[in-house]
């Protein structure tokens, strides 16, 4: 599924993050290649989802760096101090890097396609024809098709996912961006959501994903990412961190995990 | 029964300046406070204090003593206002401060995920505030704004202590004449809730529509 020779799509070198006084990214360094797919694990307060979301800057880091095929993410390339960019600059760059959030995140006045609809619009300029044919595309490939009008009141957990999902994959991000996006689902919901992003990463999308769902990283991912207290410990394909566990901090959290107990 | 529809009119007369008083008062508050409102939740730190305090300082005092402070305090600094005027002046500065509470809760009580989403499919700021939050604070804006709708038409009966002839002191007239004081209050009630009752449907009806 990856393309290691190629360029990076996600560069992101030394990014530190504090809120208050608490250093929640110290220092991360992560490069993402085109079509590959990683998996960020971690026990909670490790900093993964933090990362995530300064990757399209819904949280602003502090220092280091993340560019999106080398454009630097929230501040301007300046030399010398760096400046914030405009809002109107951020919100392009965001298209780029879309993200599906653990709480769905629809807007609950829009219908299904509405949803999907909306960025295609207001962000990318596509018509409103263009940009309802594009979400009755993405709401048919997630299996919605007989849901295009329905509000997100009317949809299930494991369906609203799954417009989340046709909301930020229609916008043909360069990543698509991951937050636990099963975790507050009811179990039998699950699977019908990661069946949709299973799908995506064999079809070569670039997608970074926080998870507990440890099978599903293993199943899905070229690159699981291990994180704790705001450092990357442990960065290697599937097969080593859950097979070879080769760290003290990894193999402690796969403890909890009953499948992956050494 | 002829105590009625003698003094009938002249009660109306008294319901059509109650509703003059509530109808202006309301409407400058609205224009005022939707846009205050929205500077308080969006605006810079500088218009925000002002406003914070404003809003604060004005709802922590009686409404009375605002009625008072502008007409008979204020011609100590040379504003001399009608007694109408000064009515309209302390009422509309008391719901502008409301509107703008209203506002600001009707804003603040979106979680913050659907900024967030928003910001996720490359919204700019105009766009998230036109299509994704304002549909939704207003859904939360018309409740609790038409429960302050029928507080000003039932709180503009202070205006009758400056001598404003409302449909309050036009009952309080009747009964000075006619010394029949409880059919008199019973009519007057009715009057109001007449005008209120509806709103009260209104506001039900507007709830259940912008249910999603």
């Amino acid at each position: 599924m990856s393309d290691i020779q190629s360029k990076p799509v996600i560069s992101m070198a030394g990014v530190t993050k504090s809120f208050g006084l608490n250093q929640v990214l110290k220092g991360v360094s992560l490069d993402v290649a085109k079509g590959q797919v990683v998996a960020i694990i971690g026990p909670s307060g490790s900093g993964k989802t933090t990362l995530l979301r300064c990757i399209n800057f819904l949280e602003e880091y502090d220092g280091g760096s993340i560019k999106i095929e080398g454009k630097e993410v929230g501040y301007k390339d300046a030399v010398g101090e760096r400046r914030r960019r405009s809002d109107r600059d951020l919100a392009k760059l965001r298209g780029d890097a879309a993200m599906v959030f653990q709480q769905f995140n629809l807007f609950p006045h829009l219908t299904a396609t509405q949803n999907v609809m909306l960025g295609l619009v207001k962000s990318r300029g596509k018509s409103k024809s263009e940009a309802r044919q594009i979400a009755h595309k993405w709401l048919n490939r997630v299996g919605l098709s007989d849901k295009f009008d329905a509000m997100p009141s009317q949809l299930s957990g494991g369906q609203q996912q799954r417009v989340g999902i046709a909301r930020a994959v229609a916008m043909e991000p360069k990543v698509l961006l991951l937050d636990e996006i099963t975790s507050s689902l009811d179990p039998e919901l699950v699977g019908e959501v990661l069946a949709v992003v299973k799908e995506l990463a064999v079809e070569g999308r670039t997608m970074i994903l926080v998870t507990h769902e440890m099978d599903f990283a293993k199943e899905v991912a070229d690159r699981v990412v291990f994180t704790d207290h705001g450092h990357i410990v442990v960065d290697a394909p599937p097969a080593t961190v859950f097979n070879e566990q080769p760290n003290d901090r990894l193999r402690a959290f796969l403890s909890r995990f009953g499948s992956f107990r050494h | 029964m002829t105590i009625f529809l003698q003094t009938l009119p002249f009660l109306l007369d008294g319901l059509l300046t109650t509703l003059l008083v509530a109808g202006s008062v309301v409407l400058i508050a609205i224009v005022l406070g939707i846009p205050a409102g929205c500077a308080l939740v969006f605006g810079p730190f500088w218009v925000k204090v002002p406003l914070r305090l404003y809003a604060d300082f004005v709802r922590g005092v009686p409404i009375l003593v605002l009625l008072y402070f502008v007409y008979y305090g204020l011609p100590a600094v040379q504003v001399n206002l009608s007694s109408m005027t000064a009515a309209v002046v302390a009422l509309t500065a008391f719901k502008t401060a409301q509107i703008i509470e209203i506002t600001r809760g009707a804003f603040q009580s979106i979680p913050t995920g659907q900024t967030d989403a928003a910001k996720s499919i490359g919204l700019g700021l105009m766009d998230r505030f036109l299509q994704v939050l304002a549909p939704q604070a207003v859904r939360r804006f018309l409740p609790p704004f038409i429960n302050s709708l029928v507080d000003t038409v039932k709180g503009s009966s202070l205006v009758s202590l400056l001598g404003i002839v409302d449909l309050m002191l036009s009952l309080q007239q009747v009964i000075g004449r006619t010394h029949v004081a409880l059919p008199v209050y019973l009519m007057g009630a009715l009057m109001y809730f007449s005008i209120n009752f509806p709103l009260s449907v209104l506001s039900r009806r507007l709830e259940k529509r912008f249910i999603y």
